[in-house]
């Protein structure tokens, strides 16, 4: 470098003779020529001293250090390292009526290279999403697929990728989490895939909700790493542990918006919310909405063209006032056998007081960075808020390690309040997500010293982890008295481990989508807390002496603002369903409804399957087995809907890539959601244009020198 | 006319050459007006900024003593502060340490070191903190990032663009050294130090 500083001046020297050279004598243009070629001689060897280590070191290091280069390339068939091919683009048309909501989900794979390419997406769906259709749509040819047992899918697909068909399959990783996979995209051409589900609407304080997830939050994969050759049906970030063997199957490469194509990871949703009775407004705390009326039929979407796929979309709506329904019944019949769906409402009630011990457990793992600590922060200090004179309460923190503020519950008073509010305000988040461990030392924490308390727990968290089923495991069987209330934390919370973590906690959930979004989750939380509405429900179907099928076949208790839906087989609309309980206060309630005035509906049957699998799911839990595979199959087979062990696939007949094209594999990756910084920093840029700057204006002098010399021999 | 073709042709790449020798040029330079910086920071313990318009102050000084270097650590990762010297990442409280520098200027002996080595750390407190470099490796900055939280907070990270010799200045290939403490006595190296 320094010499090359030298250097220049002298290059800069010899520059102004060169103007007025015509009229020099002959002997003082020989002396500049014999000059210049001393120079020119510096120069070249100068440049050959800084150019030539460039490539001899450059091609050094490609071929030994080829293997230690980072894990995380997309290298494609030649090993050359590559660059995102595929453009993704989606769109959601969502049909509401009634308690369902029937969802057209269209993903297009562009494939914007010019080589043929297998797609991998891992995306979210509604955790109460039954899964019903998929259609591949490749240039004018529409296939539609077919559901298989999960091994024989694969199995389709996988041979139909080998022989160059355009195929496209769908499977179900968790409740809520699937992987689809679209093999032999040909260069710059489109394939559609086109995936339809339905999932019941939310009923909760007489407002309706629906949420459509777009990304996950990533997630937490504990356990101890197994050491294994990777399968080809692996594509994400994490490797297996011991306790999440399938962490490669759940954890798509999440990266900014700014780092894929500007095009993609867009969507387009649209909103048909077929209500049945006249609405007050519908709103969202995720988006800005635009809304047309149509008579009783309203068209929702999100303002601008496209959304970001970086957040849940919620969207609510409210009937008017004095119009809220407090019971329906509807009805269907599909392939000869009746399905009814009814809803009922209990009325709210109030019991006596009840002194309680609550443990706030809340989640301080990285995956909560951001935007995410601070609703969980403000959800757990209002909930100290709530805590009254003669409750207990206790605080755990948890990320890689559970801790306690306290060792034993405390008494809710100003002292303690005042040490608990400061250590929240404290809480920062980093580390990992040991949930097992928080829920032990939640467990096996001594009882306050107090008589006749009323047990609960509120787990606050984005359910960022990947083990969801041992955790519901532990829930289960540790609980004891205890109720768990979950509430969800984010832009993307897992709302499958929300939900059903708070169903095996015999509690309630709810989840924070914004901080504005604290008070109003958390009154409805805490009011649920209060005392379950009602207990001892008996539901009671005009069975006709034969055996129906209920789903759920055991509704737990019902929590204030919460419907009871039930959906059953084998009744016709006919007679009366009989409903009883036990209010707040050990009031006795019953009430009957008339099934003959049942309104039609679709969709039923898929309702109760996706249910009876469920509780298949759950049966096997309870007993502690391997879950009934075959009746599993069976059930997703006849009814069309997705399970954990069948698949869908749809496979083109005709073989579309010539044998000698190669495919290549690309893992779509996640956007990851609003608000959360997760820990992850970007690498910065840490290069200059100095040595290209360098280089460029040596072989500058280069080139005038040899330019000079060429000109100044024939004269 | 031959001869202002040549003229401009030269004038030009002078010009470039120039331009581009005047990034390590500063990159020199700056380093010994922010040794003085760094003096004045440990002496009177503030953030002495190297010269009145600075928007980054010395906040370490990193010795690699098998490759017979050292220099001042910047604060910030901004492009400014790194033109000066290596940058001190901002990762919150319980983060690891995280630095980054050109590979062209100041990062530039990155290229030869070798787990084992030492890498040496002095703070504003003058304390001389020991580390030892367990491992190199090259990713790929589109589809990783750093994941603070799989990184004890006692971890060195010298961050860098590779390959080392590339001309691209906006490659997407990183070099990362981990390196992490060694324990041995404090005081003995504050001797040595002072």
């Amino acid at each position: 470098m320094l010499l090359s500083l030298l250097a220049n001046p002298a290059v800069r020297a010899d520059l102004y003779p060169q103007t007025t050279r015509t009229a020099r004598p002959l002997i003082n243009k020989r002396r500049w020529l014999r000059c210049a070629e001393g120079v020119s001689l510096w120069l070249a060897v100068l440049l050959m001293l800084f150019v030539h280590p460039l490539y001899a070191e450059a091609s050094d290091r490609q071929a030994g250090q080829a293997e230690e280069a980072g894990q995380l390339y997309l290298v494609d068939s030649q090993g050359n390292r590559q660059q995102p091919a595929l453009v993704l683009d989606s769109e959601f048309q969502v049909r509401v009526s009634g308690l369902l909501a029937e969802t057209t989900l269209t993903r297009e794979f562009r494939n914007t290279s010019d080589s043929w390419h297998e797609g991998i997406f891992v995306f979210p769906l509604p955790e109460q999403a039954a899964v019903f259709g998929l259609t591949m749509t490749v240039g004018e040819r529409r296939i539609v697929g077919r559901i298989e047992p999960r091994a024989r899918a694969r199995e389709t697909y996988e041979k139909a990728k080998s022989a160059g068909q355009h195929a496209a399959t769908l499977e179900q990783q968790r409740p809520n989490l699937f992987t689809s996979r679209v093999a032999n995209i040909p260069p710059g051409e489109t394939v559609r895939v086109e995936v339809r589900y339905q999932q019941p609407v939310s009923y909760r304080h007489g407002e309706f909700e629906l949420r459509l997830p777009t990304t996950l939050t990533p997630r937490y994969m504990p356990g101890e790493l197994v050491v294994e050759t990777a399968t080809q049906w692996q594509s994400g970030w994490a490797t297996a542990t011991t306790q999440v063997p399938d962490a490669a199957e759940i954890s798509p490469f999440t990266v900014r918006a700014a780092d894929v194509d500007e095009r993609s990871h867009r969507a387009r949703i649209e909103l048909a919310i077929d209500s049945g009775f006249p609405l007050a407004g519908v709103t969202s705390p995720s988006h800005s909405l635009v809304t047309e009326t149509d008579g009783g039929r309203v068209v929702v979407r999100p303002e601008g063209r496209e959304v970001l796929m970086d957040r849940d979309l919620i969207v609510r709506w409210r009937p008017l006032t004095g119009r809220e329904p407090t019971a329906a019944v509807f009805h269907q019949q599909w392939q000869g056998e009746d399905f009814l769906m009814a809803m009922i409402l209990p009325p709210d009630a109030t019991g006596p007081v009840l002194r309680r011990e609550l443990l706030f457990v809340i989640d301080t793992s990285g995956s909560m960075a951001g935007e995410s600590i601070v609703q969980a922060r403000s959800a757990l200090l209002k909930g100290l808020d709530s805590l009254r004179p003669g409750d207990y309460f206790n605080v755990i923190q948890f990320n890689s390690q559970a801790h306690s503020l306290f060792a034993r519950p405390v008494p809710a008073e100003g002292h303690y309040l005042a040490r608990a509010r400061q250590y929240v305000e404290g809480l920062n988040a980093n580390g990992g997500t040991e949930m097992v461990g928080a829920l032990s030392l939640a467990m096996a924490m001594e009882p306050a010293p107090a008589e006749g308390l009323v047990q609960q727990m509120v787990f606050i968290t984005d359910g960022a982890v990947g083990n969801e089923s041992a955790l519901f495991e532990r829930i289960r069987t540790g609980l004891g008295e205890r109720r768990m209330f979950t509430v969800g934390i984010g832009s993307a919370p897992n709302m499958h481990f929300l939900r059903e973590a708070a169903r095996w906690g015999r509690g309630e959930f709810t989840a924070v989508h914004s901080a504005g979004e604290v008070n109003r989750a958390l009154n409805g939380l805490f009011a649920a807390m209060e005392a379950p509405v009602m207990s001892d429900l008996g539901v009671r179907w005009p069975t006709g002496g034969n055996p129906v099928e209920t789903v759920p076949a055991r509704p737990g208790d019902l929590f204030q603002g919460s419907p009871l839906v039930q959906v059953v087989r084998g009744v016709p609309a006919g007679g009366e369903l009989e409903v009883s309980g036990r209010l707040a206060g050990d009031r006795p309630w019953n009430i009957r409804l008339d099934l003959g005035s049942a309104a039609p509906a679709s969709g039923l049957n898929r309702q109760w399957a996706r249910g009876r699998i469920d509780e298949l799911m759950d049966a096997a839990r309870l007993q502690g087995e391997a879950p009934d595979e075959p009746a599993i199959v069976e059930l997703s087979v006849q009814h069309g809907v997705m399970s954990p062990f069948t698949s869908f696939v749809a496979v083109e007949e005709q073989p579309a890539r010539p044998a000698e094209a190669t495919l290549d594999t690309e893992a779509v990756p996640t956007l990851l959601p609003a608000g959360s910084r997760d820990g992850m920093l970007r690498y910065p840029q840490t290069a200059t244009a100095w040595p290209l700057l360098a280089a460029l204006g040596l072989s500058g002098l280069m080139l005038a020198l040899a330019m000079l010399l060429m000109n100044r021999r024939p004269a | 006319m031959m001869n202002r073709l040549l003229l401009l042709l030269f004038g030009a790449s002078a010009t470039v050459l120039m331009f581009g020798l005047w990034i390590p040029f500063k990159a020199l330079v700056a380093q010994e007006l922010l040794a003085l910086a760094w003096a004045e920071t440990q002496a009177r313990q503030v953030e002495a900024r190297p010269w009145p318009w600075a928007d980054t102050w010395p906040v370490a000084k990193l010795a690699l003593p098998e490759l017979g270097v050292s220099m001042i650590v910047l604060e910030g990762l901004h492009g400014e502060s790194l033109a000066f010297g290596p940058g001190r990442m901002v990762t919150g409280e319980q983060g690891p340490v995280i630095l980054a520098g050109h590979r062209d200027t100041h990062f530039r002996p990155l290229e030869y070191i070798e787990p084992g080595h030492r890498v040496q750390l002095q703070g504003q407190d003058q304390q001389w903190q020991q580390y030892q470099v367990t491992g190199t490796r090259v990713v790929d900055s589109r589809t990783e990032s750093i994941d603070t939280s799989t990184f004890g907070p006692d971890t060195l990270l010298l961050v860098t663009c590779y390959p080392f010799d590339a001309l691209d200045a906006n490659g997407p290939l990183r070099f990362v050294v981990e390196a992490k403490p060694v324990n041995r006595p404090v005081q003995k190296d504050t001797v040595a130090a002072l």
